[in-house]
């Protein structure tokens, strides 16, 4: 997903959800591709996976709150979080 | 109580723990009205070397409702900040504190007030001085005019944060004994003898936010309500704090880092709502929703847990309380709705269906000459439960409205209980005196006068 529709997302999925609160679908990303982009988060970020057998994950950056829809993401996070 | 550590994670979060919210047409400028809320209960005069004051991870808001859908249409913010001017010393102050920009003492707060309506959020003022606490005679040699100089006029507003006496008074000790009530000990379940009440937060100290507004900015026409019969002349108020969501803890600092939108942690509308209505495992749940929710909770409101329990504990007392099972659309008036026209004669504070957890008060309905504690019930329109005065004595009140003393307004079938018109606690404000100018609440304690309590077993 390029960076320009990855922002569109992020600005119409704002309503019908908590304030603060913004969501994204991301297809699966290969390990070695990602590369910062223009609007990539510069400070601490917090990821939190509430429920494992979902594809969902939550990213606490600043006073917002990001979900990403991304079920590769978040796999690769289980196993990371299971220690391999 | 009314809200001192009404739930489980408030408990645990003094400075989040909102204790008390006052809304009221104000005596010393009826054209406006002012909203007090209260946090951070249970404080000992003398409880340092770091003695209380608002979190800086804290949001502080103070909510107007005045298009009768239980919703915020203003909120009034609070964020501090606090100052470390030496951070060499462990001591709060290096001498006398003689003013509030005394370099003797170490650690001032400060604060920025700001407006939100429609959306839009306007900052109305920064950087303004809080009161340090009140030390001792060494310490905080003035602290009347310490606490003065903390009074800002922002415009037409006048706001102040800091430390105050505790103006609710209850008898802690007794009420959660089995419900004891020490005038009527005698009548109880498991009875001795009878005794005045004793005033559990006596000594203590709270940290108030107060802020004095014109009411032609809270109201809904925009203009000075005159007809307290109209529907536009009621405003609902609650109060609230929120944390970010995630905290994590810093070990190179010793802190925590907060991460994430602000999500409400502590509400306060009604006093004793949450505290008596809401049952022990939904109380946290109540305090991260907003009053517009509210209808899910209207099942504890209109049968009262404490309503069944008083004729339990006190046999033979409430007998015709006991016999009563129908819906208590008496509290569900006074806590969730409003009082519609026609129940009190010449009275009104009803906000339409929606039923949310707030203060209603009605604008139109001026300082009372001569306030009664016990409001409305007492025939004094100005006092609780239209809006809540610093003195009303919110306990009595609503002791005896669960006990039957107000089911006859809305169901005249209904014979009270000789006892629902006099049952008490037998407590009054024995803290500070409380003032009849802005902010109110009467000086806070000081640490070195503090003498400690009562250590019976």
């Amino acid at each position: 997903m390029s960076e320009t529709s990855r922002r569109k997302l992020l600005a119409g999925a704002g309503a019908g959800v908590a304030v603060g609160t913004v969501g994204l679908t991301m297809g699966p990303a290969r390990a070695g591709d990602a590369k910062p982009g223009a609007s990539s988060a510069r400070e601490s970020v917090v990821a939190y996976v509430e429920d494992h057998r979902s594809g969902q994950l939550r990213l606490l950056v600043g006073e917002r709150e990001v979900v990403v829809h991304d079920r590769d993401l978040v796999t690769r996070i289980l196993n990371a979080a299971g220690g391999k | 109580m009314s809200s001192h550590r009404e739930a489980p994670e408030t408990a645990k979060d003094p400075v989040a723990d909102s204790t008390d919210v006052y809304a009221f047409v104000s005596p010393d400028r009826p054209d406006t009205v002012t909203l007090i809320a209260n946090y951070i209960p249970f404080q000992a005069p003398d409880g340092g070397p770091n003695f209380y004051e608002f979190g800086e991870d804290v949001i502080y808001d103070i909510h107007v409702s005045n298009q009768g859908k239980g919703e915020a249409d203003i909120t009034y913010r609070f964020q501090f900040h606090t100052k470390v001017r030496n951070p060499k010393t462990f001591l709060y102050n290096t001498g006398p504190i003689g003013s509030l920009g005394s370099p003797s003492w170490n650690r001032p707060q400060f604060y920025s007030v700001t407006r939100i309506r429609d959306g839009k959020a306007k900052v109305l003022a920064e950087k303004l001085a809080c009161p340090p606490v009140n030390i001792g005679p060494r310490s905080t040699p003035n602290y009347a005019h310490l606490a003065a100089a903390a009074v800002h006029k922002i415009g037409r507003h006048r706001v102040f944060a800091g430390q105050r006496a505790d103006a609710f008074h209850v008898d802690l000790g007794s009420i959660f004994d089995l419900g004891a009530l020490r005038p009527f000990e005698s009548l109880h379940l498991i009875p001795s003898a009878n005794a005045v009440g004793v005033n559990s937060l006596q000594g203590f100290n709270v940290h108030s936010i107060a802020l004095q507004v014109p009411i032609t900015e809270v109201s809904r026409s925009g203009k000075l309500p005159t007809n307290a019969a109209s529907p536009g002349a009621v405003i609902g108020v609650w109060a609230s704090a929120s944390r970010r969501k995630s905290r994590l803890f810093d070990r190179k600092t010793g802190t925590y880092v907060g991460h994430g939108p602000w999500e409400q942690v502590s509400r306060l509308g009604n006093p004793l709502f949450n505290e008596v209505i809401v049952p022990m495992a939904e109380k946290d749940a109540w305090n991260a929703h907003r009053p517009k929710d509210d209808k899910n909770y209207a099942k504890f409101v209109n049968h009262p847990e404490l309503a069944k329990l008083l004729p339990l504990l006190y046999p033979g007392v409430f007998p015709h309380l006991a016999a009563y099972h129908k819906a208590r659309a008496d509290l569900n008036a006074i806590l969730l709705t409003g009082i519609p026209s026609g129940v009190v004669p010449g009275f009104q504070n009803y906000t339409g269906p929606v039923e949310a957890d707030m203060l209603r008060l009605n604008l139109a309905v001026p300082p009372a000459s001569s306030p009664n504690d016990l409001g409305l019930v007492a025939g004094d329109p100005a006092g609780y439960p239209n809006g809540r005065r610093v003195d009303d004595d919110v306990v009595t009140i609503e002791l005896r409205a669960v006990a039957g003393a107000t089911i006859p307004l809305v169901d005249p079938s209904y014979t009270v209980d000789a006892a629902a018109g006099a049952v008490q606690d037998g407590t009054s404000n024995t803290n500070t005196a409380t003032s009849d100018t802005f902010p109110f609440l009467g000086n806070p304690g000081g640490g070195y006068q503090t003498e400690p309590g009562s250590a019976a077993v």
